[in-house]
């Protein structure tokens, strides 16, 4: 695969030259493929918040560097261009729509782009009709629900036709069924859209359907990986402070009761294949 | 919700009346040309005929009148107040006495007065009134930077006073919602906003504006880097997905604004003025 985003050495501070400068990243090294699946983890204040801004630029590093699409993010003639190929969508979804109608609320980054208004309407078309929010065209987003919200959120960037979306943490304030719709249409957007997608959560519910993933904490990388992978170092998982996922979770407490499980099961489809083998 | 049912900023009542079609520019340039007209006018009949010109436009955009009118309610302490005021105060040389009591003298032109200038905020009012009610603030916003747009050849930033109304009009209802919740949570602690005198009351409203504010900022930080994000970086090189187009209706419009406002001009001149 190609790589897509390469990050270098990256570090990063808040509040520098003064005696509370707090380190967010440290000597950050990673990369990220055209049209994978990756997820970034590890708990709050670990940095990963402050990684996904280096990916379009939004935070300048103190050192190192980030390349996206070969262009280096401190470029600045190079900056609009990033940010047309790496859209963002952000926590709480209220603070990120700009517009009191749906639909010109995903106009709004196509028309920072300068498109002509052809392409503008037919973009925002296909971006409802891709989420399925075709219906909440006219709407105000005032009268929508959070889950709705962040799919409009979503549109807006989509409208964008970026090759990656950075989601960061965009499940946090929806109920457990938005949640999972969500999830399904990131999903789909990756498989059936080619978007390379880097979401950040710490719901390791989520963390289960990506390609690759990574454990962030105190700002440095600690593990990565599948999550096949990641998901057998128990001791380390366990000292970051995460959780597992439900159906490890369920394995382990019945391999504690003698039932012949592997350890490598992290999905409620894995776990049912298992337990149909037993005999 | 308690606190935002009393916004009313921008009441819009949707319809798909020739009024309603017209082009957001078409009626903001005939309202200003009403206000502009109304400023001029000192005569009665020249009120009659401006009186005659909103009825139908009333009518024709299908608005109940007491719904156009029931925003006036508030304001009627201040006019009668305004009237009572110039009955008393204005006079010229040649004004006749109506009546006087101790220091007070009422006058004819006194009276006129306060008549002509009751009758001014009255129909200054309905103007706007009818124009918000029959233009969503969306296609007001639209067709304001279409007008304005000349002006940023002086460099004034048209375009980005425009995103900031439009963001603020999105904010609003999200404000007054945290108002509210603010509100309720000081009152499950124990404050109790109804009592105490004047000076105790305003010093419990503190702690209500101080997270409402610090909260404005935050949610702006993080508008901004949402925005950035989506490749703003002002109004230079944007383009808008919505063109406004001028139809035959706002055409014959135009043409009916031109001659009433012909009619209004030479009333104007002819009439001698009330005062």
């Amino acid at each position: 695969m190609d790589k897509f985003i390469e990050v270098i050495n990256l570090t990063y501070s808040y509040r520098p030259g003064n005696g509370n400068e707090v380190k967010a990243l440290n000597g950050i090294n990673m990369k990220v493929f055209k049209g994978e699946f990756l997820a970034v983890t590890g708990q709050n204040g670990s940095g990963k918040s402050t990684l996904a801004r280096h990916f379009n630029g939004l935070l300048k590093p103190r050192s190192g560097n980030v390349l996206v699409g070969g262009f280096s993010i401190l470029d600045k003639n190079r900056l609009a261009e990033i940010r047309k190929m790496i859209g963002m969508v952000f926590q709480n979804p209220d603070n990120q729509l700009v517009s009191s109608i749906v639909e010109e609320d995903v106009a709004f980054g196509p028309e920072n782009l300068g498109l002509p208004p052809e392409t503008i309407r037919s973009r925002v078309g296909w971006a409802l009709e891709t989420l399925n929010i075709e219906n909440l065209r006219r709407e105000s987003p005032n009268n929508l629900s959070e889950g709705q919200k962040q799919l409009v959120a979503i549109a807006g960037v989509l409208a964008m036709k970026p090759e990656c979306i950075v989601l960061d943490e965009p499940t946090t304030h929806l109920d457990p069924r938005s949640r999972r719709e969500l999830l399904e249409i990131i999903i789909r957007l990756n498989r059936e859209e080619g978007i390379t997608i880097i979401l950040l959560t710490h719901f390791m519910k989520e963390v289960v359907f990506c390609d690759r993933m990574i454990v962030m904490d105190l700002g440095e990388i600690k593990i990565s990986g599948t999550p096949h992978e990641v998901f057998e170092k128990t001791t380390e998982i366990v000292r970051l402070g995460l959780d597992f996922p439900v159906a490890t979770q369920l394995a382990a407490g019945l391999r504690g009761k003698g039932l012949k499980l592997p350890g490598n099961i992290i999905t409620t489809e894995e776990l049912i294949a298992q337990l149909c083998l037993l005999k | 919700m308690e606190l935002t049912k009393n916004i009313t900023l921008g009441v819009y009542l949707p319809g798909e009346t020739v009024i309603h079609r017209l082009d957001p520019r078409t009626k903001i340039i005939i309202a200003s040309v009403l206000i502009i007209l109304l400023l001029m006018i000192k005569s009665y009949p020249a009120y009659a005929v401006i009186l005659t010109f909103l009825s139908a436009v009333i009518f024709m955009s299908g608005i109940p009148l007491s719904y156009a009118l029931c925003g006036l309610k508030p304001m009627l302490p201040v006019l009668i107040l305004m009237w009572v005021f110039q009955l008393f105060l204005y006079s010229n040389p040649d004004s006749k006495v109506i009546f006087s009591f101790w220091i007070f003298t009422a006058t004819d032109s006194g009276m006129h007065m306060g008549n002509l200038i009751s009758l001014r905020v009255i129909f200054l009012f309905t103007v706007t009134t009818i124009l918000t009610l029959t233009t969503s603030m969306v296609s007001l916003t639209d067709g304001l930077e279409s007008l304005l747009n000349p002006l940023r050849k002086f460099g004034l930033p048209i375009q980005e006073l425009v995103m900031t109304m439009v963001i603020a009009l999105r904010f609003v209802l999200i404000l007054a919602e945290e108002l509210d919740k603010i509100v309720k949570a000081q009152m499950a602690r124990g404050v109790a906003f109804d009592r105490g005198n004047f000076i105790q009351k305003t010093k419990k409203l503190f702690p209500v504006f101080l997270p409402l504010f610090i909260n404005a900022f935050k949610r702006a930080e993080e508008l901004i880097v949402a925005m950035e994000a989506r490749s703003y970086t002002g109004g230079k090189g944007r383009t808008k997905m919505k063109t406004l187009q001028m139809s035959r209706v706002d055409l014959g419009a135009g043409f009916v604004m031109l001659i009433f406002s012909a009619i209004v001009v030479l009333l104007i001149i002819t009439i001698k003025p009330q005062i």
